[in-house]
């Protein structure tokens, strides 16, 4: 299958600190790639890159062969490009409900003209965002929250409605920024069938996670991140087993 | 006009007149890079420093020693009260910063009116003359305000300087401005230092209040004005740029006064607004200068910056 | 009568302009403070083309929506390319830089302010017509508002302000909606400014000054930030608090500062021992199609 997502030559440092070392990665349709290495890394820094919130010093990214270089953040989400957070970004004073439809694809309610004088066509865009978000949020084993706000809900649960309103953007590319810290029992079942169905779907899906075991399980392929740069790439099995890359994680 | 002793003698006045600039735009520079507010209720406790100075010595004709350590002492007991019983309970609720603002800003504007209603609109110094005895140095006229006002400011600042540098204490204050979390987990008191942040922004902008009522009138909305300058020096500067500020302040008073040369009188008042906005749109982040900060201090703020949220400038929002 | 009429009419407009600022600083979450700097923008545009270009009063009203429309947005447009904090810098240096350049320009009539601008409406419908025509303007600016923060928009506003990053990384453009909604409410802060040029004929630059800004803010915080409700009901109390304290007849340097310490002080207070307003504000947005008998709404939330 071919890349969904394409980094090429990409640099990045932050006064004397290179957070991004020449990475060079290719996402596929359909598959999920785990990003392992230890802290400061620079894994985060890579989602923010492709993301458009950090400008890269050098190097080009592409999505489904456009260039996204120069763009806004959401500009580039609009083209299909989705992630979540690690510390969740949910918004606080709206229901789970909202906070999914606010992440739609399709969201005429931005537009203040639209919503002023063409309310017809607004609330019937609406209706279906709402729908949708119903769709998913079953399909998260959300339900019951849809009326419910943040507060309520316990962190693991947080953690599945940043999935779930990653998932309004019908994206191509689905970028997990550590959804498994913190989260335990139920929701970690939910989570694994989710990203699977949504590759299945033939999304391109890039995992940072500290949890071996959820990588392991979850992964067709892992890279190994190491000071800004990509060490190895491989089958997650082969780069947990070898002993460099494990000393690098945990050693220093 | 344009000769070179008319511009020897701007510069000379600039630098002079820089040294109150210098003080209200680091302790308005120190309080947003430590606590991370735009703290203008410093503009409360400039009018309070200045007015109680006035008050001890016109009114009630007690001499200058006296009444400026009680003015800097009433200074610091309304920036003690402001933290204590303002900034630490909105800290605690985790408000929005829109909240801090209003505060702040309610603060600065509640004291404007208490001092007109108290010492009416009018125009008043702190002594009585606030014309000093002048010394011709070759062309350039040397008032006997310049030396001392000069050596107070930047005695003030290398104080401050080798304070946040050298002390325990400072070293907390550079601390909890690079990351309050992390400055915690090592067993810093927070609370105190952004109190004692509080106390050294309160007393700065005292002191420099006391130099600028030395010289020039003041109304109870000066103090407005002049925060205001002390804001674009401190964006000019680059926020959390203490140094930068300083040198900003400096530059700012250079302008102003060189402006006497190009501007009428009546738009003289106009000009801060019109560099304000010139900041805004040119130089967003600030010029780019030499920092005064150990190697550690600008290390962890990348690595901060690489792993989290890069957006701009201070804590937009308190998460 | 008459003096009523007058009053009803300051008030019509102070509801106006507090309904647009809570747009702006409750509802979309942006800090600024410069909202009686475009009430000033609209007025003396206004005023100014009637009585200096003989411009038909209703042209010149609209001029100044479309002037002060116009404004706010160059004002706010590089402010907002770097962050919030900069848009309250920049509404603090328009709001008192406009104040000074009003002063000194010889076309607005300086510091003396500008007199005999032409009355609108008044010879033919009298005080009591204008106070109905103020208040039917008012209460469509309420319901308006309130229509688009409970649309789909409102949302969308109430999501940027909880967190602008994330709201632009869902693909929503968070400059689009800022942009829209400083210039919606200040265009109608310019048009609350031709309805008061027009029937007062006369004003000065002082009249518009930062004690506006702290007028407005109380009335917001204090009438209930982030409700459609509050702001008319802070409006109306803070206009009613000041005139009562008119007829104790003290001298202009007393008044002037009690006013303003009657409104710092009633919204410091308020924040700290009510911070949810007169109106109690729902932390949790609500949009009209929820009203519908669909949710049941048990939102138990701390503020």
């Amino acid at each position: 299958m071919s890349a969904v997502l394409e980094i090429d030559g990409v640099n990045k440092s932050f006064g004397g600190i290179r957070v991004a070392h020449d990475v060079t990665l290719a996402l596929s349709g359909g598959k999920v790639l785990g990003l392992i290495g230890p802290n400061g890394a620079g894994k985060t820094s890579l989602f923010n890159l492709v993301c458009g919130i950090v400008k890269p010093d050098s190097g080009t990214v592409r999505l489904n062969g456009q260039v996204l270089d120069g763009m806004k953040p959401y500009e580039r989400a609009r083209l299909g490009l989705s992630r979540t957070w690690q510390h969740i970004r949910l918004m606080s004073s709206l229901t789970v409900l909202d906070n999914l439809i606010v992440g739609a694809r399709d969201y005429p309610g931005e537009n203040l003209a639209r919503v002023l004088f063409s309310v017809g066509s607004t609330n019937a865009a609406a209706r279906r965002n709402a729908e949708k978000a119903r769709d998913i949020l079953a399909r998260c084993g959300l339900e019951d929250t849809a009326d419910k706000t943040l507060s309520d809900l316990p962190y693991g649960r947080q953690k599945l409605v940043g999935v779930a309103r990653a998932m309004m953007n019908d994206a191509s590319c689905l970028l997990l920024d550590e959804p498994m810290a913190g989260v335990e029992g139920q929701s970690y079942a939910t989570m694994q069938k989710v990203v699977r169905e949504a590759a299945a779907a033939g999304v391109a899906v890039g995992v940072v996670e500290h949890n071996v075991a959820f990588i392991r399980d979850l992964c067709d392929e892992g890279v190994f991140m190491f000071s800004g740069r990509i060490l190895a790439r491989g089958t997650v099995e082969g780069l947990i087993s070898d002993p460099r890359l494990t000393e690098l994680y945990f050693g220093t | 006009m344009f000769d070179l002793a008319t511009i020897m003698q701007i510069l000379w006045t600039s630098v002079a007149t820089s040294s109150y600039y210098v003080l209200f735009a680091l302790s308005f520079a120190l309080a947003l890079k430590v606590n991370k507010v735009f703290n203008f209720t410093q503009a409360a406790v400039m009018s309070v420093a200045f007015y109680t100075a006035y008050g001890c010595v016109q009114l009630l004709d007690w001499p200058a020693f006296i009444a400026l350590p009680l003015a800097l002492v009433a200074a610091l007991v309304l920036s003690w009260f402001i933290e204590v019983f303002g900034f630490s309970i909105l800290r605690e609720r985790k408000v929005e910063m829109l909240f801090v603002f209003i505060f702040t800003f309610m603060v600065s504007q509640l004291t404007v009116y208490l001092i007109s209603l108290a010492f009416g609109t009018w125009s008043h110094t702190i002594f009585q003359s606030m014309f000093w005895p002048v010394t011709l140095v070759g062309p350039i006229a040397i008032s006997g305000w310049d030396i001392p006002a000069l050596v107070v400011a930047f005695g003030s600042a290398a104080i401050l300087f080798a304070f946040l540098r050298f002390s325990r204490w400072g070293q907390f204050m550079v601390a909890v401005s690079d990351n309050p979390d992390l400055a915690e987990l090592y067993g810093i008191e927070k609370r105190k230092v952004y109190l004692l942040t509080i106390l050294i922004a309160g007393a700065l902008a005292a002191i420099g209040m006391f130099l600028y009522g030395m010289r020039a009138q003041v109304q109870p909305r000066t103090s407005l004005d002049l925060m205001l300058f002390a804001t674009v020096a401190t964006i000019i500067g680059g926020i959390g740029n203490l140094f930068g500020a300083l040198i900003a302040a400096v530059g700012l008073a250079v302008i102003q006064n060189a402006s006497i040369l190009f501007i009428s009188s009546e738009w003289q008042a106009f000009l801060v607004y019109a560099i304000l906005f010139a900041t805004i749109i040119f130089l967003p982040g600030g010029l780019r200068m030499p920092k005064f900060g150990t190697r550690f201090e600008t290390k962890t703020r990348e690595i901060s910056l690489a792993e989290e949220t890069p957006s701009a400038p201070p804590s937009t929002r308190a998460e | 009568m008459e003096y009523l009429y007058i009053v009803m009419i300051s008030l019509g407009i102070y509801v106006i302009l507090a309904s647009s600022f809570n747009f702006v600083i409750g509802e979309a979450g942006l800090i600024s403070i410069a909202h009686p700097a475009f009430f000033a923008t609209g007025a003396y545009v206004s005023a100014i083309a009637a009585l200096r270009y003989g411009v038909p009063i209703p042209l010149a009203m609209l001029l100044a929506v479309v002037v002060t429309f116009l404004v706010s947005v160059i004002i706010s447009l590089p402010a907002l390319r770097v962050s919030g904090d900069y848009l309250m810098i920049a509404s603090i240096g328009f709001q008192l830089g406009l104040i000074e350049l009003l002063k000194n320009l010889a076309i607005t009539g300086g510091a003396g302010g500008l007199s005999g601008i032409p009355s609108f409406l008044v010879p033919q419908i009298g005080n009591g017509g204008y106070a109905a025509v103020v208040w039917a303007c008012a209460i469509a600016v309420v319901l308006v508002l309130r229509y688009i923060t409970r649309s789909d928009y409102g949302r969308a506003m109430s999501a940027m302000r909880d967190d602008e990053l994330a709201f632009a990384s869902l693909g929503r453009n968070p400059m689009w909606v800022k942009l829209w909604v400083i210039g919606l409410a200040s265009a109608i802060a310019g048009f609350a400014g031709a309805l008061y040029a027009h029937f007062f004929r006369f004003m000065e630059p002082d009249q518009f000054d930062v004690l506006q800004s702290a007028a407005l803010l109380t009335m917001v915080v204090v009438g209930g930030m982030r409700t459609s409700l509050g702001p008319v009901v802070g409006a109306v109390l803070l206009q009613i608090l000041p005139q009562a304290i008119t007829f104790l007849n003290l001298p202009p340097s007393v008044l002037g500062p009690l006013q303003g310490i009657l409104f710092t002080g009633l919204v410091l207070g308020f924040m700290f021992f009510r911070p949810r307003g007169i109106v109690r504000m729902d932390p949790v947005w609500k949009g009209a199609l929820q009203d519908a008998p669909a949710s049941g709404g048990t939102h138990v939330r701390g503020a």
